[in-house]
């Protein structure tokens, strides 16, 4: 008989769901796991529903927690019936499953895993805080384009760095606001919200230009690093036609 | 000279450092302060030359007394010169860092009257950073050769990493083409910062030398010098000084270097050879003379159709093949295709199953150069061709994708993967 689930998109209300299903031993492909209240995504982050039916305990590896709640993060539904199922499987099957990395199960996790730790990783790379003009105080904004749910888990790192700075970070899978003590999401917004440049940029721009070499032009080498996908959201990358362009004319 | 100018000709000089690595730091960030370093390095931006922007690279200033034929800021060589005020340096960097186009500062400079007041000058941009702005990012200073080792001291207080070139593998090449530079002086400067990095380990984990340690680079192809007197060069600097990185840089004759110095440009191919065999030293138990001997026809610099790692097993075939299943971990690293992460992944998977080539597939191991070298659970017929004449023609280039240029090693240092 199948069992279907509706959660939300965030890793508590998966927790929750298999809680559930675990203490009743649904088996993974019985279940047809269904997305409820989309859009709304960090309303369930403040007080996780508890209670109701807790049924039989068992134990989950800290290892497990740690990949789960990075697959969680990954752009793609895909993500909650597959760690169902490694946890079942590690209930049931094997409690070392997560060592066979050539497992088709681990090794697809393990690669959503992968993908959502470069997110983050292109997060703290790629933001670009512009200052605000016309205020009495320093506030920066910046826009960024993340590829998965990343905003939770990357924008701690600039509250950490860029303590005594005001500072908001927009993106349209939610925002994150640090006012000096607290660091506050909401929901995504449109580009519109972008802000403009501020008086750096030129100077920055003209560092990229200057820093290129043109004897060693690798394009490839540049685009594996530097996903294209990512270049709209950065200012140096206007110039990287006519750099190119200027490299192959010496 | 207009801020702007001084930016433009400090930075197009300050390029030919090929370091940008800004990993292998923790500091937190002071009460009030802005930055910190959290161990991990971020490329911020990419040029089209595949080098990363990690740090705000700057010569203080590009005026030199120095002559060395293969460097554009030469004493002879024509180009415009101009010096920043140190206050225009830390005011840039903060900027710059504000806005999280950077993680910090790698500071240089042309040779200013001595080395000693070159160094110092160096060191009071770093320490403005630090006690003025409260700066907790990333600084890389250059260790100038020869300056006194009490400043070199002070300079790691205040620097992440310090590094202080060594350009040329033997003091021949120095005195054809950088007279005003010894080996023996470099080394000692290596040797004054690693007394630093030593003695702040004594004192134990609050101490705050220099934590990313020390580097160098070499120039690769001004000289005459091969392939196998650079690595050498390279491990006898890796293990006398602790150094965390050797960098080389293929030498271009640009516009402004040496008239009299060889024409053709150095096969990017040849620098990317170099770093993968720096990799085997130092992560993967090879050493020097291992990676270079045998070279074919007395020709002594790396093979650039194979890899390093894949030439070295051509060259040993009598060692293979190997069980994946029992062999020890040392001898898993020497076969080709499989890096270090899968080698671990390999033993832990090994305690459960065996592992078959299916199983290699899912790890992405390059199979078109392992598959030769391997025996499976299951049946692996390539391996019956191992002892093939025609093999090293087999694995030319074509399935060694020279996609993993220098620029890419730099920057997945710290994944471990080659």
């Amino acid at each position: 008989m199948l069992t279907q689930v509706t959660i939300k998109n965030s890793f508590e209300s998966w927790r929750d769901a298999v809680r559930d299903l675990l203490s009743r031993d649904v088996a993974p492909c019985d279940v047809v796991w269904t997305a409820g209240e989309q859009g709304a995504l960090f309303q369930g982050l403040v007080a996780p529903s508890r209670g109701g039916h807790r049924g039989r305990d068992f134990r989950v590896s800290r290892e497990f927690i740690k990949l789960a709640s990075a697959v969680a993060c990954i752009d793609d539904a895909e993500k909650w019936p597959l760690l169902y199922r490694i946890l079942f499987r590690l209930q049931h099957e094997n409690p070392n499953l997560l060592m066979i990395e050539s497992d088709v199960d681990v090794r697809r996790s393990r690669v959503m895993e992968k993908a959502i730790g470069r997110d983050v990783h292109k997060f703290h790379a790629f933001v670009r805080f512009r200052k605000l003009a016309g205020l009495d105080e320093e506030v920066y904004t910046a826009w960024h384009e993340p590829t998965h749910f990343t905003v939770e888990r990357a924008t701690p790192f600039f509250a950490r760095r860029f303590g005594t700075m005001k500072f908001s970070i927009l993106t349209p899978k939610g925002c994150a606001h640090w006012d000096r003590k607290k660091l506050i999401f909401s929901d995504g917004v449109d580009k519109p919200f972008a802000p403009a440049a501020d008086e750096m940029e030129d100077f920055w721009l003209l560092y990229y230009r200057s820093i290129f070499n043109p004897f060693r032009l690798k394009v490839k080498a540049m685009k594996r690093e530097f996903p294209v996908k990512h270049w709209s959201t950065l200012p140096e990358a206007v110039l990287i036609p006519e750099l190119i362009r200027e490299a192959l004319s010496l | 000279m207009e801020l702007r100018r001084k930016l433009e000709i400090l930075a197009d000089a300050a390029k030919y450092d090929a370091s940008c690595a800004s990993s292998g730091s923790k500091r937190k960030r002071a009460d009030g302060g802005i930055g910190n370093t959290e161990g991990m390095g971020i490329c911020h931006s990419y040029t089209p030359d595949g080098r990363c922007i990690s740090l705000l690279k700057l010569l203080l200033t590009n005026v030199c007394i120095w002559d060395c034929s293969y460097c554009i800021n030469r004493k002879s060589s024509p180009i415009q010169r101009a010096r920043f005020k140190p206050e225009e340096v830390v005011r840039l960097t903060m900027n710059f860092y504000k806005r999280n186009y950077i993680e910090g500062l790698f500071l240089s400079s042309g040779i200013i009257q001595n080395a000693d007041y070159t160094m110092e000058q160096l060191v009071l941009v770093a320490k403005k950073l630090r006690e003025e702005e409260k700066f907790g990012g990333y600084i890389h200073l250059k260790a100038v050769p020869g300056a006194s080792k009490e400043l070199l001291l002070g300079a790691g207080k205040y620097a992440d990493r310090l590094s202080a070139n060594i350009e040329m593998p033997v003091q021949e090449d120095l005195d054809r083409l950088a007279p005003e530079k010894t080996i023996s002086e470099i080394e000692n400067t290596m040797a004054d910062v690693k007394y630093g990095l030593d003695d702040a380990k004594d004192r134990g984990q609050k101490s705050t030398f220099a934590r990313a340690g020390q580097s160098t680079q070499l120039v690769v192809g001004a000289s005459e010098s091969t392939d196998t007197t650079i690595l050498t060069k390279a491990e006898s600097l890796y293990k006398k000084f602790l150094l965390r990185r050797v960098y080389y840089s293929a030498f271009s004759p640009g516009e402004y270097t040496d008239a009299n110095l060889k024409k053709e440009k150095t096969p990017a191919m040849r620098e990317h050879r170099l770093y993968e065999a720096d990799w085997l030293i130092r992560n993967y138990g090879f050493a020097a003379h291992e990676v270079t001997q045998g070279l074919d026809g007395g020709n002594l610099d790396l093979d650039l159709d194979h890899d390093p790692k894949l030439a070295w097993a051509l060259r040993h075939r009598s060692l293979f093949p190997v069980d994946i299943n029992r062999a020890s971990k040392s001898l898993l690293l020497r076969i080709p295709g499989i890096g270090i992460r899968n080698v671990d992944r390999i033993v832990r998977i090994r305690r459960f199953q065996k592992v078959r080539l299916e199983d290699l597939a899912r790890l992405r191991v390059s199979l078109s150069r392992a598959k030769w070298f391997i025996i499976t659970a299951d049946h692996n017929p390539d391996v019956f061709k191992l002892d093939r004449l025609s093999l090293p023609d087999t694995l030319k280039r074509k399935i060694d994708q020279p996609q993993l240029f220098a620029s890419s090693i730099l920057t997945t240092a710290v994944t471990g993967e080659l």
